[in-house]
């Protein structure tokens, strides 16, 4: 069957043309770029709080003294915001491959969402209103 | 086109896809088991409101079992980062997907030298005998 004979089919290049994005494409890029930063953050983090001091130095003094500069409190809640966001969506992801019921999907998705958006709000009351020891 | 065979859920889940394969279960359970930990992570910070109570939760991450922990921290971190950064490299640059097992080659070696080097470091204290 040649071409010809379908008229009504699209031609390749129409058929090539990618699908419009997507929330799912957005979700995919979101992980790419904030997995860059958060290699960033987190490893910083980990390596100030664990490697460059003993944690044992990271006491309540410690965070006062780091807190003290604005620009540690919106290093700290970038990490949170990315890292959660990035976790939440990777969970969800989890769920959609294992969780196949859609009674219990839905039910462990309310749960996940609920949680991740109750620390949240926690790490960012914690992080805006802390004022010293 | 006939239709596709009926698959049992085990090898519906399971592609056998080698080295890719143990790359993204363990990229997943890195990333689970670090979610986790930050959820954990953000209660503990939280009691900075109270000092007393924060410096005396705090204090238990320098035992020796929570110094452990934390060296697994560092290498689900570590594999996790490195391993994105090669998803990324495969995703976004064409051609990359040639060299994606000497990418996993490198991963798997940075990943241990950094958690056996950072794990001496977090454990040192104890093994100095300054912490139990």
């Amino acid at each position: 069957m040649t071409p010809t004979a379908t008229p009504t089919a699209e031609p390749p290049a129409a058929r090539r043309r990618p699908a419009p994005a997507s929330f799912e494409t957005w979700s995919w890029l979101f992980m790419r770029v904030s997995g860059l930063i958060l290699l960033f953050l987190a490893l910083t983090h980990f390596a100030i709080t664990h490697i460059v001091n003993d944690v044992t130095e990271t006491d309540i003094g410690f965070v006062a003294d780091r807190w003290d500069n604005p620009l540690w409190r919106v290093f700290d809640w970038a990490l949170l915001a990315l890292a959660l966001l990035h976790g939440l969506n990777g969970l969800r992801w989890i769920v959609d491959d294992y969780v196949r019921s859609p009674g219990a999907r839905t039910a462990v998705k309310a749960a996940l969402y609920s949680v991740s958006a109750a620390l949240f709000g926690l790490g960012t009351l914690t992080i805006v209103t802390f004022s010293g020891p | 086109m006939g239709q596709a065979p009926p698959v049992s859920r085990s090898r519906a889940t399971v592609y056998r896809g080698r080295s890719g394969q143990w790359a993204f279960l363990t990229h997943r359970v890195t990333g689970f088991l670090v979610f986790l930990f930050l959820l954990l992570h953000i209660v503990d910070v939280s009691l900075v409101a109270r000092p007393d109570l924060y410096d005396q939760v705090h204090d238990l991450y320098g035992n020796v079992l929570l110094r452990l922990f934390e060296v697994g921290l560092l290498f689900a971190l570590v594999f996790h980062a490195l391993n994105g950064l090669r998803i990324v490299m495969v995703d976004f640059f064409p051609g990359a997907i040639r060299n994606e097992r000497a990418m996993l080659k490198a991963v798997v070696v940075i990943t241990t030298v950094v958690t056996v080097a950072g794990g001496f470091v977090i454990l040192e204290p104890f093994l100095a005998g300054r912490v139990w």
